[in-house]
């Protein structure tokens, strides 16, 4: 058994540090909502509820950085160590600990279950919805887009409330003129040569706008069922194992169902 | 002998990609493999053991008394393991071989459409609880395996002192890189509604589609394990986990191969 490395007492003491910091903000929650009367505003709630997240997620982030490194210490008391002292006895005991602390465990389990519950339910449901998300996307987007008139530097609300004042950021000036979209958009401009730029214009954003119309309609049918195959598909098979891998395991050593402990 | 293992969860979706890149990989055909598990306990101080549990004068020095010391000194769950094909599945006992034989060496007992209890052969595996405090991430362990008669085998193991706790059937695929032995494997259990007593193992299988995974969404457990005759030999012992982390790197995209839960795979009757 090899002795730690600086770094890996880094690790430890950064985590203890981060654990520290968790304690620190949810003892100040608690404190808060014990102390103060009326009840804190939402707004501070809020805050203490984003900051603990915050902690959370760093420690979560931490944990899993180093996991190599956390899953395979072992504690084991040194002989200086001080264990006649009851207040260190009750320390060493809880480091010594291979089992969590029934409090914990109730925890863990309560959590686990949390999990597997949202994990089943709600992440099918979410699949559920999200394929239907799909499924309307496309017609939506399209119905929206046939309701625009496509072409042309500015939108209707611009144009009305006077060009001038739009911030376009660039540096050309961009005319509100059909000549500049169509030479821009060249394939109607060319086309329709040099008749009158305003009803051909017109003409051509229409038809543009219709054939954008006809190609999304012949592919929005066929996006619609690729979304939905493979997310219907994958509402069926992509399923996360529900039994975690530790008690597969403990089956196949001992024999407990998973259910059982 | 010591054992250093890997595993990884892979959800049902995964597992046919899972396999054709396993394959690919290994640069072989997956071999099915069907094994009848049956878990045994100690059940009482084993001091009264005289027989020695298989053939353990091929274990030589220290490992010999490590493994005296195990199978004496602790009380532990064991495992017996029986391999058994898909035609043993459903079929009614019958204990008049008829003369045609399975060409499967491990079945050669076994008639082809029947389940024959006594003919089933049997190896015992030991398991120790994992080593603490290795701080290589691999699970490494003790272990030991020997084969045991044929047929029942319920009665030799209690006379030995072990109890029979349950059983189950390991399905799976295993695969062979180099020295790691993959398994890509699920647990299935038996239909529970049988008035057979349940103090023993079973005398006949069920019909193959009545087995349930044990995990029902169907996921699998990938095993890479790597088996060292000399476990004291700690050159090798690095160069085999070292051997299992190239190959969790090269099955990183595909799935995450982990060291498993110490306390999960701990073999110590309480």
């Amino acid at each position: 058994m090899s002795s730690l490395t600086p770094d890996q007492i880094k690790t430890l003491e950064q985590s203890r540090q981060r654990l520290v910091q968790l304690t620190h903000s949810l003892a100040s929650l608690i404190t808060s909502l014990n102390q103060s009367d009326p009840l804190p505003s939402w707004t501070s709630l809020q805050s203490q509820a984003t900051i603990i997240s915050n902690n959370l997620l760093t420690i979560s982030d931490h944990l899993s950085d180093n996991r190599d490194l956390l899953a395979t210490l072992v504690a084991y008391p040194s002989p200086s160590y001080p264990s006649r002292n009851p207040a260190n006895t009750v320390a060493l005991e809880q480091l010594l600990r291979t089992k969590l602390d029934p409090r914990v465990e109730d925890w863990v389990a309560r959590g686990r279950k949390a999990a597997g519950a949202a994990g089943n339910g709600n992440g099918l449901d979410d699949l559920g919805a999200l394929a239907e998300l799909w499924d309307w996307a496309p017609v939506e987007a399209n119905q929206e887009a046939r309701r625009r008139n496509w072409g042309g530097n500015f939108t209707l609300e611009e144009r009305e409330q006077g060009v001038g004042n739009v911030v376009t950021g660039l540096r050309r000036v961009l005319e509100d003129d059909d000549d500049d979209s169509e030479s821009e958009e060249g394939e109607s401009g060319e086309e329709e040569g040099e008749g009158e730029p305003d009803e051909m214009e017109i003409v051509g954003v229409r038809r543009k706008s219709g054939v954008g119309q006809g190609l999304e309609f012949d592919i929005a049918p066929v996006s619609a069922t690729a979304a939905s195959g493979p997310g219907h598909a994958g509402q069926q098979k992509v399923v996360a194992p529900v039994v975690p891998l530790d008690e597969i395991l403990r089956f196949m050593t001992v024999g407990i169902m998973p259910s059982q402990r | 002998m010591h054992e250093l293992l890997l595993f990884a969860s892979v959800p049902a979706h995964q597992h046919h990609e899972l396999l054709q890149q396993l394959a690919g990989l290994t640069a072989m055909q997956p071999r099915h493999r069907l094994e009848r598990r049956l878990v045994f306990k100690a059940y009482r101080k084993p001091g009264l053991v005289t027989t020695r549990v298989g053939a353990s004068q091929d274990v030589q020095g220290a490992d010999l008394q490590r493994l005296n010391k195990m199978l004496n000194g602790g009380m532990y769950y064991t495992q017996v393991v029986g391999p058994v094909t898909k035609a043993d599945f459903g079929a009614t006992s019958l204990s008049a071989m008829s003369a045609s034989h399975d060409a499967d060496v491990s079945m050669s007992g076994t008639d082809q459409s029947s389940y024959c209890y006594e003919n089933q052969p049997w190896k015992l595996e030991f398991r120790d609880i994992p080593e603490a405090g290795t701080r290589s991430a691999v699970t490494t362990r003790l272990m030991a395996s020997a084969s045991l008669p044929k047929g029942d085998i319920a009665v030799p193991m209690n006379a030995w002192g072990y109890s029979f706790v349950t059983e189950y059937m390991v399905e799976g695929d295993v695969f062979v890189q180099n020295d790691i032995v993959i398994f890509l494997h699920r647990v299935l259990l038996y239909p529970q509604a049988e008035s057979q007593d349940l103090h023993g193992p079973r005398r006949q299988l069920p019909a193959y589609h009545e087995l349930t995974p044990l995990e029902r969404t169907g996921s699998y457990v990938l095993q890479a394990a790597i088996t060292v005759q000399d476990g004291s030999n700690q050159e090798m012992m690095k160069t085999a986990s070292q051997h299992l982390f190239g190959l969790r790197e090269q099955l990183k995209s595909a799935v995450r191969l982990e060291q498993a839960d110490r306390l999960s795979l701990d073999t110590r009757a309480k």
